[in-house]
C-alpha cells in the first residue's frame, strides 16, 4: 500500500490544464524546430563563404537548445523533480533503453555530441565508412549525406563512436582537390611540373590564398603527377578537378607527352593513387 | 601661399606607394550600408527602400553639351606629372608599376607620362599571339632603353600559354637588359600576376584614395563655373561655389567611400547621376541651341547606392565571368572561351545577361564591369572568397 503511494507520488496529477500545457509545449517545440531548421537552412543556402558554414552549424545546435528548453518546461509538469524521483525515472528509462532501444538512443546521444563537437555540419564534405558527399542535414538520429551521384545517404550518428570521420573542409571554405596524370616515363619532368602548375594557376576556379603543389612520383609503369590545389568554393570541387584534367591533358598532349600504358598484368592501385 | 598649400592638399593626384594607399573614411560603413540596402530591397521592395527627398521622376538627365561643361572628361596629365615626381626615389629600379582599379586611369596616366618623357609604348599583342605564346611583342622592348606599357592587362591571358609573355618580359626587365620602364596595370591584373608570375620586389605606385572634400574641390574646379548641386536622397546641398561650407562634403564623402576613393569611378557616378529639374525643358532647349550652358542652375545628384546591383543569389557562371573580366581589365567576346571553363555559347549567354542588366559595359569591343556596378561586384566577389585587388 505504501509502495503504491510512493509510485503514485512520482507523477504529478495530470489534469486537463496540465494536458493542455503539455500539448502546447509539444506543438510549440515541433513548430519552433521546423521553423528554425527550415529558416536557418534557407538563409545558409543563400549565403556564401565562411558565413554559410557558420549558419549551417547553428542548425543542430538550435534544435538541441529548443529540445532542452522544452524538456526543462515539460518534465516538472509530469513529475515532481526531486532527486529520488529523477533517479527512479532515469533508472527505468535506462533499463528500457538497455534492452530495447540501445542503438536508437545511442544515435540520439551521438547526435547531441555531434551538435557540440561538430565533427560534421551541413555544407561539410565528409567520408564516413566509404560514403563521400556533402552533408545536407544533421538530424537527431542520422546525418544525411548527398553523394556526387545524387544519392541521399542517411548515416546514423552512432558511427561517431567507432568510425573515422573524414571531413574535407571542416566547416571552412578550403577543400583540397587532386587531379592525377599518369605519364609515360620518357619526358622532361621539370617542364611537366611547371606546365601543370600553370594549368592550376590559370583555372577560373582556383582559390589563390592556398598553395598549389605538383607532386611527382615515379612508378614502375611511368610517372604519376598530382596537382593539389583548392577551389574557391568546395561545391566547385568536381568542376575544378575536371577543368584541371581537361586543360592538363591538352597541354601535355600538345607537347607530345604520352600517357603511361600499364602492362596487361599490372593493376593500378586506385586507392593508393588517389592519395 | 596658404591658398597654394590648400590646393595641393586638395589635389586628387597624390601618387603614393601601394602600401600607403588608404581607402577614404567610412568605406567600411559604405559596404555595410550596401548590404543593408540589398537586404531591405529584398524584404520590402525597391520602391520602399529608396525613400528620396526628391523623386527621380521630377528630374531629367543633363543634355550632353551641358554635361561636357559641368563634368568634363578627366585630364590625367597632372597625375602623369606627379607620377614623374614619385618615380624619383626609384631611379635605380628597372621597372616600376603604376596600378589603378578599372576606370581608374592607369592607362591614360602612363600614356601621358610616356609622351612627356619620350618613352616608347610597347605594341599590344593580338589575342592569337597570346594564345600561341608568341613572344614577338616582348622582343620589341629590346629595341629601346626607355619604354612603357600603359595597360599590362592587354599583354596577358589567363591561359596556359598566355602567361609566357609577361614572365619573359619581367625576367628580362628585372635583369636590367631592357633599361628602365614604367608599366601601367589594372589593380586586379596586378593581384592575379602577383600569384601567377610573382611581382615581389617591384615598386608599385598608385593614386591615393580621395576624400569627399577632395572630390568637391575637383568637381568644382573641373566645371568652368561651379554648379550648385543637391542630393536627391537628403535634399541637402552637396556642392556649391561657396567654399567655406564644410557640411556639404558629407554627401560627397559618402560617394568617395562608395567608390573606395577612386576618382575615375567617382567621376562616372558624377557624370551619370547628375540630373536637372524636368520643368526647365524649354529653357534648356534654348540654352542648348545657343551652346552656352548656364552651370549656375541647380542640379541634383541621384543616390550613389541606387546603381546596378547584383542579387545575392548570383550564380557561379556569372560570378566567374565577372571575375575573369576584372582580372583581364575587360575582354572581347572571342577571348571568353579561352579563359572560361564553359562553352562559347554559355559564356556569351552569361555576358549578354549581365550586359542587359547594366552590370557590364563595352568599350572598344571589350566588355568590362560598368563603373556604377564596380563597388557591388567587388563586394560580391570578396564575400565569395575570390581574389580581389589590393585597392
Amino acid at each position: 500500500m505504501d509502495d503504491q503511494g510512493q509510485y503514485a507520488k512520482l507523477f504529478n496529477d495530470i489534469d486537463s490544464q496540465a494536458l493542455i500545457t503539455l500539448g502546447v509545449i509539444l506543438a510549440s517545440t515541433i513548430l519552433l524546430i521546423i521553423a528554425s531548421q527550415r529558416g536557418l537552412n534557407w538563409v545558409a543556402n543563400r549565403l556564401h563563404g565562411q558565413v554559410r558554414f557558420r549558419v549551417f552549424a547553428l542548425v543542430p545546435l538550435t534544435r538541441l537548445i529548443i529540445l532542452i528548453a522544452a524538456l526543462a518546461i515539460a518534465v516538472p509538469i509530469i513529475i515532481e523533480p526531486s532527486l529520488r524521483n529523477m533517479v527512479t525515472l532515469l533508472g527505468a528509462i535506462g533499463l528500457a533503453i538497455g534492452f530495447a532501444l540501445k542503438d536508437y538512443v545511442s544515435s540520439l546521444i551521438a547526435g547531441v555530441v555531434s551538435a557540440v563537437e561538430l565533427p560534421y555540419r551541413p555544407g561539410d564534405w565528409v567520408n564516413i565508412e566509404g560514403t563521400y558527399g556533402e552533408v545536407k542535414h544533421v538530424g537527431m538520429r542520422t546525418v544525411e549525406v548527398q553523394t556526387p551521384d545524387d544519392d541521399l545517404v542517411a548515416v546514423p550518428h552512432l558511427k561517431l563512436w567507432d568510425s573515422a570521420i573524414y571531413n574535407a573542409n571542416n566547416g571552412g571554405t578550403s577543400l583540397q582537390c587532386v587531379a592525377s596524370f599518369y605519364l609515360h616515363p620518357a619526358h622532361e619532368a621539370g617542364w611537366v611540373r611547371k606546365a601543370l602548375r600553370d594549368v592550376a594557376l590559370t583555372s577560373a576556379y582556383l582559390k589563390f590564398d592556398k598553395p598549389i603543389i605538383v607532386v611527382a612520383e615515379e612508378k614502375p609503369w611511368g610517372t604519376h603527377y598530382r596537382i593539389r590545389a583548392y577551389p574557391v568554393d568546395p561545391r566547385q570541387q568536381f568542376l575544378f578537378v575536371t577543368d584541371l584534367t581537361v586543360r592538363g591533358k591538352a597541354v601535355l598532349s600538345a607537347a607530345g607527352i604520352t600517357p603511361a600504358l600499364l602492362p596487361p598484368d599490372a593493376a593500378l592501385d586506385a586507392r593508393g593513387a588517389a592519395l | 601661399m596658404a591658398q597654394g598649400s590648400t590646393n595641393a592638399a586638395l589635389s586628387p593626384w597624390d601618387v603614393v606607394a601601394l602600401d600607403t594607399f588608404q581607402t577614404p573614411e567610412r568605406t567600411q560603413a559604405s559596404q555595410w550600408r550596401r548590404s543593408w540596402r540589398a537586404a531591405t530591397t529584398w524584404m520590402i521592395g525597391r520602391e520602399a527602400s529608396e525613400r528620396q527627398a526628391k523623386q527621380e521622376s521630377e528630374l531629367r538627365a543633363l543634355p550632353e553639351i551641358k554635361l561636357a561643361h559641368v563634368a568634363p572628361s578627366i585630364d590625367w596629365r597632372p597625375a602623369a606629372a606627379r607620377l614623374e615626381q614619385a618615380l624619383k626615389p626609384y631611379h635605380d629600379a628597372p621597372v616600376v608599376l603604376f596600378i589603378s582599379p578599372p576606370h581608374g586611369g592607369h592607362s591614360a596616366v602612363v600614356s601621358h607620362w610616356a609622351a612627356q618623357q619620350g618613352a616608347d609604348c610597347l605594341t599590344v599583342p593580338t589575342l592569337k599571339e597570346l594564345i600561341d605564346g608568341n613572344l614577338a611583342w616582348v622582343d620589341s622592348a629590346t629595341q629601346t632603353k626607355h619604354w612603357a606599357i600603359p595597360a599590362l592587362e592587354r599583354h596577358f591571358l589567363r591561359h596556359t600559354h598566355g602567361l609566357q609573355g609577361v614572365r619573359e618580359l619581367f625576367e628580362r626587365a628585372l635583369s636590367g637588359r631592357l633599361g628602365q620602364s614604367v608599366i601601367g596595370c589594372d589593380s586586379w591584373t596586378y593581384a592575379y600576376l602577383q600569384h601567377a608570375v610573382g611581382l615581389e620586389g617591384i615598386p608599385v605606385l598608385t593614386l591615393q584614395g580621395v576624400e569627399g572634400e577632395q572630390l568637391a574641390h575637383y568637381f568644382s574646379q573641373a566645371a568652368g563655373e561651379c554648379p550648385t548641386v543637391y542630393s536627391t536622397r537628403t535634399g541637402k546641398l552637396i556642392l556649391t561655389s561657396e567654399s567655406d561650407q564644410k557640411a556639404v562634403f558629407k554627401e560627397l564623402q559618402r560617394l568617395a567611400a562608395h567608390c573606395r576613393g577612386h576618382l575615375g569611378i567617382a567621376w562616372h557616378y558624377w557624370r551619370e547621376r547628375l540630373r536637372e529639374p524636368a520643368e526647365d525643358v524649354d529653357a534648356d532647349d534654348q540654352q542648348s541651341e545657343k551652346a552656352q550652358p548656364d552651370s549656375s542652375q541647380e542640379l541634383w545628384l541621384l543616390d550613389a547606392l541606387a546603381d546596378a546591383e547584383l542579387p545575392a543569389d548570383t550564380g557561379d557562371v556569372a560570378t566567374l565571368l565577372l571575375h575573369t573580366l576584372l582580372i583581364h581589365g575587360g575582354l572581347e567576346d572571342q577571348a571568353l572561351k579561352h579563359v572560361l571553363p564553359f562553352s562559347d555559347h554559355e559564356a556569351l549567354n552569361a555576358r549578354f545577361a549581365l550586359a542587359r542588366r547594366g552590370i557590364l559595359s563595352s568599350q572598344q569591343g571589350r566588355w568590362q564591369v560598368a563603373p556604377l556596378s564596380y563597388a557591388s561586384v567587388r563586394q560580391l566577389l570578396e564575400s565569395r572568397n575570390y581574389l580581389v585587388d589590393p585597392l
